[in-house]
């Protein structure tokens, strides 16, 4: 026990004083959730409402392809990323391995899925005769996609706490094609992983913790605002 | 695309070479999906069934403990496993820091949440009726249990299947804790952050990219064939 306590007691005023190193990653990992949620949220939610609302051939086979790309390790996105966007690869030219834009490029694939299949599923389980009634007034598809997304928001805001989860603990994908490169472009999560390996535990205790904190205050702060925006509410505005 | 086909063609001549490397990565690979698999298993499996059938208080606090567990990032985990494994602390005597057993141990913990939060759900999924009736029958605690059990092994399974891919997959922790020393601890997916291995055109990463994909298809397909077989929802009771 007196370890624990030993480190511990290094490794909180490196948090406590705002050590420089730990505040740039700070920044950093805050710069990567936020694109990342935002543009998966961006590409993400129209995409799912089409496959819920869609009829089109091909959609119940891209719906569970949503599904699946839910299971897609990130070390098999991060290194067929890799293999694709490394040396003389096809992706080579655009010289993008080992930089930031890729971490945020990564995250962002990352938690594409989770806003897709989720808001695919949030809509799919609105009470049956919702949509249909409003397509039978007379609803166009846009109406219809606004009407979908308010009702279903409870679910789509689980979508987007979801993505924002993966693009804050996820490591494998931005260890590899980003490198974790010391005050460059390691976030909370990977730079853990780069202090255990030389070794320096009580920076590695101290990363964890606020990575961890930060976990739990956003996901609580978001939640509380899911909560909030609950409940089925129907409402129609007048058909004129 | 023609380096990368290059690329290609060198990493599967490499896994037919019957490579060491590839091989006792995948071999470890193996071991650790099922020893942490299991483990999760046998003590998330009475958790998970305790919470979805018990009527004891706190059963929704703990539920939901075991649904932001989930959501637990490995990194962290990973750290607190070292910090109590490393020899100057609690657990120093068993010395298994850096080992494969440490390994086992730190991938049972990640699977567990998915074996204790699915769980309970599956079984609370069930036709409303069917347990009422059971107790009313006067099933004891442990044969409403295996009922249970039985009824919702679909959705068991599936929490099995999530919990090896998280195993085979999952990084973070096993990077910290097992230190990834090749030959030892070393997976196919950890195998994958080995900074030696990034660089462009690597056959070796490509052929570890490609048997990671080969041992996930199979472990996680054999598993779906098997939940599929178990087939749907049969209600049979045997006669008292």
């Amino acid at each position: 026990m007196h370890f624990l306590w030993q480190e511990l007691r290094v490794a909180i005023p490196l948090i406590t004083h705002g050590n420089p190193q730990l505040l740039g990653v700070i920044g950093f990992t805050l710069q990567v959730a936020a694109i990342a949620t935002v543009a998966a949220t961006v590409l993400g939610v129209p995409i799912g409402l089409a496959l819920a609302l869609g009829r089109f051939r091909g959609r119940r086979v891209l719906r569970a392809a949503a599904n699946v790309s839910l299971g897609l390790p990130p070390v098999l996105v991060g290194s067929i990323l890799f293999i694709f966007l490394a040396g003389n690869a096809p992706g080579g030219a655009l010289h993008l391995i080992f930089t930031r834009r890729v971490v945020f490029i990564a995250q962002t694939i990352l938690a594409l899925p989770y806003t897709v299949a989720f808001t695919a599923a949030a809509v799919e389980g609105l009470p049956a005769g919702l949509l249909g009634q409003a397509r039978l007034l007379g609803a166009d598809r846009l109406q219809l996609a606004l009407l979908a997304m308010r009702e279903a928001r409870v679910g789509i805001m689980a979508a987007v706490l979801a993505s924002l989860g993966s693009a804050l603990s996820e490591v494998a994908a931005v260890a590899i094609l980003g490198g974790n490169l010391y005050e460059y472009n390691q976030t909370l999560a990977s730079a853990t992983l780069y202090e255990v390996d030389g070794g320096n535990y009580p920076n590695a205790i101290a990363i964890a913790i606020v990575l961890i904190v930060m976990i739990v205050v956003l996901m609580c702060g978001l939640g509380l605002l899911q909560q909030r925006g609950g409940g089925v509410r129907l409402r129609f505005r007048s058909a004129r | 695309m023609h380096a990368v086909w290059e690329q290609l063609r060198a990493g599967i001549s490499l896994i037919f070479d019957a490579n060491g490397v590839i091989l006792s990565l995948t071999w470890v690979t193996i071991r650790v999906a099922f020893v942490s698999t299991a483990i999760a298993v046998v003590i998330g499996l009475p958790i998970g069934v305790a919470l979805g059938l018990g009527r004891f208080r706190g059963r929704r606090a703990l539920q939901l403990l075991a649904n932001a567990s989930l959501a637990l990032p490995p990194v962290v985990v990973g750290v607190i496993v070292l910090m109590l494994l490393v020899p100057q602390s609690v657990l120093g005597s068993l010395r298994i820091e850096f080992t494969l057993t440490a390994v086992y141990i730190v991938q049972a913990i990640l699977a567990l949440p998915y074996i204790v939060a699915f769980t309970p759900a599956a079984i609370q999924g069930l036709p409303p009726g069917l347990l009422a009736q059971a107790r009313a029958l006067g099933a004891g605690r442990l044969q409403l249990a295996a009922l249970a059990v039985r009824e919702a092994r679909i959705g068991i399974l599936a929490a099995i299947i999530a919990a090896m891919g998280a195993t085979v997959s999952e990084v973070g922790a096993v990077v910290i804790v097992g230190g990834n020393t090749q030959g030892q601890d070393q997976t196919l997916a950890s195998g994958l952050l080995d900074s030696f291995l990034l660089t462009a055109g690597n056959p070796q990463l490509i052929a570890i990219t490609i048997m990671l994909v080969l041992v996930l298809l199979v472990l996680l397909g054999t598993l779906t064939l098997l939940q599929q077989r178990s087939g749907g929802v049969n209600f049979r009771f045997r006669s008292v």
